[in-house]
């Protein structure tokens, strides 16, 4: 009867247009109200702790605001050229480098829908020109940018370990190696398709020129290096690697790149200027440029945009919260664990269920909503059938970039139509058999948990336990 | 006028509090690995600045839409019909403002009245919690808002966040400035 109410109530508001957050915290307290003994005043409570006793809920803000910083087309472009430069040699390069260009923009982002746009918009035309179909170009960017929720850090990722009160880390630990895995699969299959259909190869560009190409993209890179390099290590929680993430990608986006900030559009050595000339001339600039910095329109752009996420995202979490706290109470979760251990369903037969169940929704709902709903109710049952909640989660998360890739609310077919200018059937059409690639992945994903678990496993076996 | 002060003084406290909580754990890191020296007081702080970001941000969320939801289903519904329903959604929301204003109102007074400060910080508990009461009051303003502007049809319903509009954005500014080398070496 409680589980019935409070379904119904939350898909009600649901389906009325209701923001998420209010439709979770409104089905929750009345479901408590008309069920159960606790006050108005205890719920209170309840969801100011929900904001301000998680530690680990601060790294979502961090986070966003260090690839706020970040996801600009001028780092989009030194990512492609240097994945250009690294991969554009071999047979198909060109679309290789942007599946490559696509994960490094995708760790640094965290955003899908960012991603396509940002690598679709500069690579899409790159490619028609040297002579690759546009559906293939479109095809494989619109599946590839998927990858930013998989490869660490990820905000959904983040979103999981606070809906189940997992660790964050180990989570980040087990996405890196199938973000990996799914990347090399689209390669070699791009490759394969090349050597079939006759795609060009660019010319090797040289050492010197990688080196370079490497070095503009290594500020970037340099970003995942320091964020993961501490998280694996063990050196920093997740939140404070993600606070000074975003501090590294203040300096990194005004006073290194300068593609935004009072320096924006200064060249770093201008034209017949004497080494000495310019290592002062910048100097100069820089000290002069770090007061008007902080108080800087781009600046403040990039502070605005980024806590609006991040409120959207706390907030519903804080509502998640609550709507979790009923779940428990009521011990829903137990008793659809218990039923389906009735049936006698086993653990693979589960995964199917929970895939296909995760797919339908992730055709209408955003990644991070459907974690905080379906997480905790899927957690008991999983772990009731002996399947580790680390695993859980990573089969979730590719099951949201599948989502991303279906119609009719599938993010990255709305972005690549939008850049592509054609209508949605021809992206569907374009993307399909990429994401045949990325349902594969999924199988394999769910089926054997070691892609998953190896690394954090190893690093736990490494530091001894 | 009024309201683009307003707008303006919101926007630089909910970037002020993000900036702040960042910078906070940043120096507590860096104090931490340069000097080995901690402040339980950091953590408390943070965590408090970014709550009264939430609190104080939902309904500034409201006002530029940045809440997500699911309108696949309502935009299929024929005008007035879509106009009924957000209505009753928007109601919906106040009562959800309404039931928090009352129970964060009730649990304020209570801390008030025992009186107890913070874990470790010097500051009267309800002091810190009073965003609860505050932003949720803010949030039901802003609701009327809306709720009045959805029945004399000046819009169907919520404004939600559009993801993919927002990255398209980003897409317009690259294709505006850049040129890849790419795209000429065939």
């Amino acid at each position: 009867m409680t589980t019935a109410a409070l379904f119904f109530i939350l898909f009600l508001c649901l389906f009325a247009g209701m923001p998420i957050a209010f439709a979770l915290g409104l089905s929750s307290i009345t479901t408590i109200l008309f069920f159960s003994s606790d006050s108005l005043a205890s719920i209170a409570l309840k969801f100011f702790e929900s904001q301000s006793e998680h530690y680990t809920l601060l790294a979502i803000p961090f986070f966003i605001l260090s690839s706020t910083f970040l996801s600009t087309g001028g780092v989009a472009t030194r990512i492609i050229n240097f994945a250009i430069d690294c991969v554009g040699w071999i047979r198909g390069g060109l679309a290789m480098a942007s599946v490559l260009a696509c994960m490094i923009f995708a760790a640094v982002s965290g955003s899908s829908p960012a991603t396509v746009a940002a690598i679709g918009s500069i690579v899409i035309i790159g490619m028609v020109k040297a002579g690759y179909p546009e559906t293939m170009a479109a095809g494989v960017i619109t599946n590839a940018g998927t990858l930013g929720i998989l490869i660490p850090p990820s905000i959904v990722m983040l979103v999981y370990a606070a809906a189940t009160e997992e660790s964050a880390a180990r989570l980040f630990m087990a996405g890196f190696l199938p973000g990996l895995m799914m990347g090399s699969i689209l390669m070699v299959v791009i490759y394969v398709v090349a050597r079939f259909k006759k795609l060009p190869a660019q010319p090797w560009v040289g050492f010197g020129n990688l080196l370079r190409s490497g070095f503009s993209a290594g500020w970037g890179l340099m970003l995942i290096v320091i964020v993961l390099g501490s998280i694996y290590g063990g050196i920093a929680s997740p939140t404070e690697a993600a606070a000074v993430s975003a501090v590294y990608a203040f300096f990194i986006a005004i006073f290194v790149y300068r593609d935004m900030g009072p320096l924006k559009g200064v060249v770093w050595v201008e034209k017949d200027e004497s080494l000495g000339n310019a290592i002062t001339r910048n100097l100069r600039l820089t000290v002069a440029a770090m007061p008007r910095s902080i108080t800087h329109p781009d600046v403040r752009k990039v502070l605005l945009d980024s806590s609006k996420v991040s409120i959207m995202l706390l907030f519903i979490i804080g509502n998640a919260m609550l709507f979790a706290h009923v779940l428990t109470t009521e011990r829903i979760p137990h008793m659809f664990a218990e039923m389906i251990v009735g049936w006698g369903l086993p653990a693979w037969g589960f995964l199917i269920v929970v895939n296909v169940f995760l797919i339908l929704a992730g055709d209408f709902m955003e990644p991070s909503a459907i974690i905080l709903i379906m997480a905790p109710i899927l957690l008991p049952i999983a772990r009731k059938l002996g399947i580790d909640p680390i695993h859980l989660g990573v089969i979730m998360v590719v099951n949201m970039e599948i989502g991303m890739v279906t119609p009719p609310v599938g993010l990255n077919l709305f972005v690549m139509s939008g850049i592509t200018g054609h209508n949605l059937a021809w992206v569907l059409k374009a993307a399909l058999p990429w994401l045949s690639i990325l349902v594969i992945f999924l199988i394999l994903i769910t089926y054997f948990p070691q892609i998953s678990l190896f690394l954090p496993e190893y690093i736990d076996h490494l530091k001894g336990y | 006028m009024f309201s683009r002060i307003v707008s303006s003084l919101e926007e630089t406290v909910i970037c002020l509090l993000l900036a702040a909580a960042t910078l906070l754990v940043f120096v507590e890191v860096v104090l931490r690995f340069g000097f080995g020296i901690g402040f339980m007081w950091i953590e408390e702080l943070t965590l408090h600045l970014s709550a009264w970001m939430v609190l104080f941000g939902a309904s500034y969320g409201i006002k530029v839409g940045s809440h997500i939801g699911v309108d696949t289903f309502v935009k299929m519904l024929p005008d007035k019909l879509h106009r009924l329903v957000s209505l009753c959604a928007v109601i919906s929301c106040l009562v959800y403002c309404g039931l928090f204003i009352k129970g964060s109102w009730v649990y304020l007074e209570k801390i008030h009245m025992i009186g107890i400060e913070m874990e470790d910080l010097p500051v009267p508990k309800w002091l810190a919690h009073s965003i609860l009461l505050l932003g949720m009051v803010m949030l039901a303003w802003r609701l009327l808002q809306l709720l009045w502007e959805v029945y004399t049809g000046k819009v169907d319903g919520f404004r939600l966040a559009d993801e993919a509009k927002e990255s398209l954005h980003l897409a317009q500014e690259i294709s505006g400035q850049t040129v890849v080398k790419g795209g000429d070496t065939v």
